[in-house]
């Protein structure tokens, strides 16, 4: 019986033991914020508390597939004179005299065999929150994984293009 | 396996799976440090520029996505394309993005090949010719292709810094005879070009000038503006020689003749004409000398010699006779037999008698391959070098190891110990292998250059892409090696810049932003010196004699090839891919030979044969055609290398090498058509990589062809029925169903219906719509093994038929995914990944599709290829995949999208403006490139629209429409005419 209960005991630890891995491997708490990216920029504060207009940044939203991000150069045109002491700051000014590309990290993603035309959607009065959320209260960017239902949903409310080649993917 | 070891392993695998793998790793994006003004991620930047695949020099305009060249069209503006190109010029792009390009300088030190620096590379140049230079007079020498005025003027004047003389122009297919006759006839050393266009006549002694003779984009446009049906006329075309390459394919008339026989037949015509009296416009005395010299070219001898028959003498005969404006080319850039010389003065004294002021010729627009030399100068200069007069070699694009038969003694030349050659190269090619130093240059389409390819005229040359590395154009490297401290200009682009101001071509910044954005300027040509000025010399009829063959056995003869040219384009991957267009035989150089003389030897098909000559031996495996005189072989040029890359080495069979060396006494040109000394079968087979299921129609309606007097007469009124001969056209459109033919209704389609048509009467099957596929549409690579087990990928492929009961006659069909109303493909998918969207086109779903094949099995036009593997695109040949498509992954069906992502975009464009998309707005791949316009593009529910209106031409049917599957893809019958 003792010898038992203390199999019993340990395939209860283990089992415990693979909750807590699952736990924090899949849900870990307080980490679902979205990538670290190489410079921790905050839209909360630029698209919120400035509010500087999306397409300020992201130029070509409303002419191209993509919305395009912002050169280093762009950057600077305002950080030139807003805390250029800061060290993330300074880290960018590193970025832009060593005429080095930033890698920031990716957080929206679909899948590759689909094409998204973000400039029908702009120039179709989609707002940029109602696919990316309000990027005005967020200081990281979480993210979405797009899945083709959230699409398909809301082309069949707006009854917008479903034709699958017409529409997204080619 | 025992329970223990299961789960063990089980065990493992799954904490290995959980620990080692992210569910989703980070990828990262890189923003610019500058956003260059021209570049909008996601959009085209376009940039017009000139090809450089042959000497011809087409306008392009390169689209440029974030950096990277993903295609290449003909620039609309081009007086010599105009917007057109052909299977070379679309695959240019393989040549920036192969994974064989030598990216960095090579040194040979002690046999041993090492990477330096660019740096040094040009130290040890600039080293090299200071020494040489001190030497003496001439110990810098240089061989290149032939390139634009600028260059070849700041090449001149480098060597001169060298003390040494100009350049030699070295190009592999250099028209010597025809230059020669230009001059004995027309007082003009040159090349002028052709009317071909105003011609309603078209007599060809077997200059192949839809595949590489001169410039074939061009004068496909002009062929067909006189050979296309134009309110029930046509012009004809008969084709004299004695192999039908594609051009002659295209004639309404090939007349066999033995090789060398084209002179003979040439000679009895000209006698015939001048025996009627037609010569006197010609110089005093000359018609009379002529006619002397000609005396025992009658009938019966002529036809004799060249190996025709009497009614074929007497057809060709009575069309020169009856046509208002006939003109006359003479022989191919390649594969002319002996006589060369007397058969190309004989066409041109034909045009003299026929057309006295010549309007028909132009020689102010004179083609820019007569700067090249002439082969005997080459192989002349090649002694100088071997006999060790010089201590430098500078060779530019250049491949004369490949080129020149193995006894050219280029070989031994470039070999020698003492000399050091410097071979500006961006690939192994074999001439690379032999250099001291390979320094690679800049790509056509990364530099700033000027390339005229008619003479006069400014067709500009810039930067369309990012760099792959750090090498400089060759214009900066001459800049910076050879003036020392002062060069005449602080780079190649102010050089180039400073000129043209100079000559006049360009005027102000302005002019130059524009000449730059339209690629050139397309003015009038400036007035040259060299005007036509028919000889008076007598002696010409010297020339009119002809040399007998002393043996009546087997030749071969070397054709140049579309894909290949030369042998310059055998590095291209779609190049070796894309089949043959008469063969359908890819990556493999097969012997053409008639059936007659594989049945006298007892030959058969895929036997290898081995041919010896005195120079060399090849082994290639056997083609049965109708399209070759019986005694002939024929082979094509640009395979079989020994180096320049993977998709070169080691692939087909190089004719060349076995060529003799000697040059034709009378031109002064190479010599591609002898006797072999032995050839016979090893007893062993090679499977053909052919594509064709089969060469005939089965009596399917597949290639149609109607005669001229039928379609004029109207033919008689058909009873419409449902058998196959009576089935009506039945468009994919409501109008085009029927209670008695359907069971379903028809498709709701919205606003447009995309349909093609296609002109087989203009259809010449050059293969450039099927390049242009691969390189939009991504389409996979399969190699030679995958292609003999039938899985070849292409979406568009030309298919050829021949006639059952004269086979030299054939149809090209150009057979792509024809978009069914009734697709068969549809209703059989247990997925539905074939889709019929609301505009008609028959879209397959890749990430739907689960590789059941029914679609294909059920498919009657055999159009949808299924992906058997996961093609690979070597780095960095995926930078020129295009991101507007998705790449197929293995298990996926894929088929002809009608380029939806081009629809796509002109969808964008409209909305944008609020307007529908105009006619003509969409334009397939295929559509854009076709030389002919054979491809017409369009919404069939648009009453106005060209396709619509073509559909209701008389020739208009659909390929199996019997089946009643309504294609959209709407062909018109060939028209064909008897002479």
């Amino acid at each position: 019986m003792k010898r038992n209960k203390s199999i019993i005991v340990l395939i209860g630890c283990c089992f415990l033991l693979v909750a807590l891995f699952l736990y924090f491997f899949y849900i870990p708490p307080a980490t679902d914020i979205g990538s670290a990216q190489p410079i921790p920029f905050s839209h909360r504060i630029h698209a919120g508390v400035k509010e500087i207009q999306c397409a300020y940044c992201h130029p070509y939203v409303a002419r191209s597939n993509h919305p395009g991000l912002p050169p280093v150069e762009k950057c600077l045109h305002c950080h030139k004179y807003i805390i250029i002491k800061h060290p993330w700051i300074e880290e960018e000014h590193r970025y832009y005299n060593t005429k080095t590309p930033t890698p920031w990290k990716k957080v929206n993603r679909l899948a590759e065999h689909v094409l998204f035309n973000h400039q029908r959607h702009i120039n179709s009065e989609i707002k940029c929150r109602e696919c990316h959320g309000a990027v005005e209260t967020m200081d990281r960017i979480k993210g979405t994984q797009f899945q083709m239902g959230f699409c398909i949903n809301c082309h069949q409310q707006k009854k917008a293009n479903l034709g699958c080649w017409l529409a997204c993917h080619s | 396996m025992n329970r223990r070891t299961f789960l063990k392993i089980a065990g493992l695998g799954t904490i290995s799976i959980t620990a080692a793998c992210s569910s989703q790793p980070d990828e990262t994006l890189y923003s610019l440090v500058h956003a260059p003004d021209d570049m909008v991620t996601g959009q085209a930047t376009w940039y017009a520029s000139t090809c450089r695949e042959c000497p011809a020099g087409c306008g392009v305009l390169a689209k440029n996505r974030e950096g990277r060249i993903v295609k290449i069209e003909g620039n609309p503006l081009h007086p010599i394309n105009k917007g057109k190109l052909c299977i070379r010029g679309q695959a240019a792009v393989q040549a920036i993005y192969n994974p064989d390009r030598i990216l960095t300088p090579m040194l040979k030190e002690s046999g041993k090949w090492h990477a330096v620096n660019f740096g040094q590379a040009e130290a040890i140049l600039r080293g090299k010719a200071k020494q040489a230079a001190e030497k003496g007079y001439n110990r810098v020498r240089m061989i290149t292709e032939v390139i634009g005025d600028t260059l070849h003027a700041l090449f001149t004047d480098a060597l001169k810094k060298w003390k040494s003389e100009a350049p030699l122009v070295f190009e592999p297919f250099a028209y010597e005879s025809l230059k020669t006759a230009n001059r004995e006839v027309f007082g003009v050393d040159g090349l002028p070009s052709y009317r071909m266009d105003k011609a309603d006549l078209l007599v060809v002694f077997g200059a192949d000038f839809l595949e590489t003779w001169l410039s074939p984009v061009e004068y496909a446009r002009k062929f067909k503006a006189m050979h296309a049906v134009q309110k029930g006329k046509k012009g004809r075309f008969i084709f004299i020689s004695p192999y039908q390459s594609l051009t002659g394919v295209n004639s309404d008339l090939w007349i066999p003749c033995n090789p060398g026989g084209e002179a003979v037949l040439a000679f009895g015509i000209l006698k015939e004409l001048l025996s009627r009296n037609m010569g006197h416009d010609l110089p005093e005395g000359i018609g009379a000398s002529i006619l002397k010299q000609l005396a025992q070219f009658d009938r019966t001898y002529v036809t004799k010699r060249s190996g025709i028959s009497e009614h074929q003498y007497e057809r060709l005969l009575k069309a020169l006779l009856s046509s208002e404006n006939p003109l006359v080319l003479g022989t191919p850039s390649a594969g002319a037999g002996p006589n060369s010389l007397q058969t190309n003065v004989a066409a041109n004294l034909l045009n003299l008698l026929l057309d006295p002021r010549l309007t028909l010729l132009d020689f102010q627009n004179r083609h820019r391959v007569e700067t090249a030399a002439r082969r005997i100068d080459v192989l002349d200069y090649i002694e100088s070098i071997r006999k060790g007069a010089s201590d430098l070699v500078l060779l530019n694009n250049v491949n004369p190891i490949f080129s020149l038969p193995p006894t050219s003694g280029i070989k031994e030349a470039l070999d020698k110990k003492s000399m050091f050659v410097v071979c500006f190269s961006n690939f192994w090619d074999e001439t690379a292998r032999l250099s001291d130093m390979v320094l690679p240059v800049r790509h056509p389409l990364e530099t700033w250059d000027e390339y005229g390819g008619h003479q006069g005229m400014v067709s500009t040359l810039q930067p369309a892409a990012g760099l792959m590395n750090d090498a400089s154009t060759l214009g900066d490297l001459m800049l910076r090696t050879a003036y020392g401290k002062t060069p005449p200009a602080s780079s190649y682009k102010v050089h180039l810049l400073a000129r043209m101001f100079d000559k006049g071509k360009v005027s102000g910044k302005t002019g130059w932003l524009k000449t730059l954005q339209n690629g050139g300027g397309f003015g009038k040509a400036a007035p040259t010196d060299k005007k036509f000025k028919p000889s008076t010399n007598t002696d010409i009829a010297k020339t009119l004699s002809v040399t007998e063959s002393k043996s009546d056995g087997i030749r071969l003869i070397a054709a140049p090839s579309i894909r290949y040219f030369d042998g310059r384009g055998a590095n291209k991957v779609w190049l070796s891919e894309i089949p043959d267009p008469l063969t359908r035989v890819s990556w493999q150089t097969p012997v053409l030979i008639h059936p007659d003389t594989l049945k006298k030897k007892g030959w058969k098909q895929e036997n290898l044969l081995r041919i010896e000559s005195k120079t060399g031996a090849l082994e290639a495996p056997i083609y049965k055609t109708e399209s070759v005189k019986p005694g002939i072989l024929v082979m094509s040029i640009g395979q079989g290398h020994e180096a320049y890359g993977r998709y070169a080495k080691g692939w087909g069979q190089n004719p060349l090498a076995v060529l003799p060396p000697a040059t034709d006494p009378a031109s002064g040109g190479p010599v591609m058509s002898f006797h072999p000394v032995s050839v016979t079968v090893s007893g062993k087979k090679k499977n053909l990589a052919i594509t064709s299921g089969s060469r005939i129609q089965h009596g399917r309606k597949i290639a149609l062809t109607v005669s001229l007097g039928e379609l004029i007469s109207g033919g008689k009124g058909k009873k419409q029925g449902l058998d196959m001969n009576a089935f009506p056209l039945a468009l994919p459109l409501p109008e085009g169903y029927h209670p008695k033919r359907d069971i379903y209704p028809p498709h709701d389609h919205d606003t447009y219906r995309w349909s093609m048509v296609v002109d087989l009467d203009r259809c010449v099957g050059c293969n450039a719509c099927a390049a242009a596929c691969y390189a939009e549409n991504n389409i996979g690579i399969v190699g030679e093994k995958r292609i003999i087990e039938g899985r070849e990928m292409a979406w568009l492929s030309v298919e050829r038929y021949h006639n059952p009961d004269r086979m030299e006659e054939i149809v090209f069909l150009p057979m792509l995914c024809q978009h069914c109303d009734n697709a068969p493909c549809e209703s059989v998918c247990p997925v539905y990944a074939p889709h019929h969207s609301k505009e008609g086109i028959n879209n397959q779903i890749y990430n739907r599709c689960i590789g059941t094949r029914f679609c294909a099995q059920n498919c009657p036009y055999k159009v949808r290829r299924f992906n058997w593997f996961e093609w690979e695109w070597p780095s960095p040949s995926h930078m020129q995949l295009n991101p507007d498509v998705t790449v197929r992954a293995k298990g996926v069906m894929e088929k002809c999208s009608f380029c939806i992502q081009r629809i796509k975009s002109a969808h964008t464009d409209a909305k944008n403006e609020k307007r529908l998309i105009l006619d003509g707005e969409v334009l397939p791949a295929c559509v854009q490139t076709c030389p002919t316009e054979a491809l017409i593009f369009g919404n069939l529910m648009d009453k106005q629209s060209r396709v619509r209106k073509l559909v209701a031409d008389p020739r208009a049917y659909q390929v199996m429409g019997y089946l009643n599957t309504k294609p959209a893809v709407i062909y018109l019958k060939k028209v064909v005419q008897e002479i």
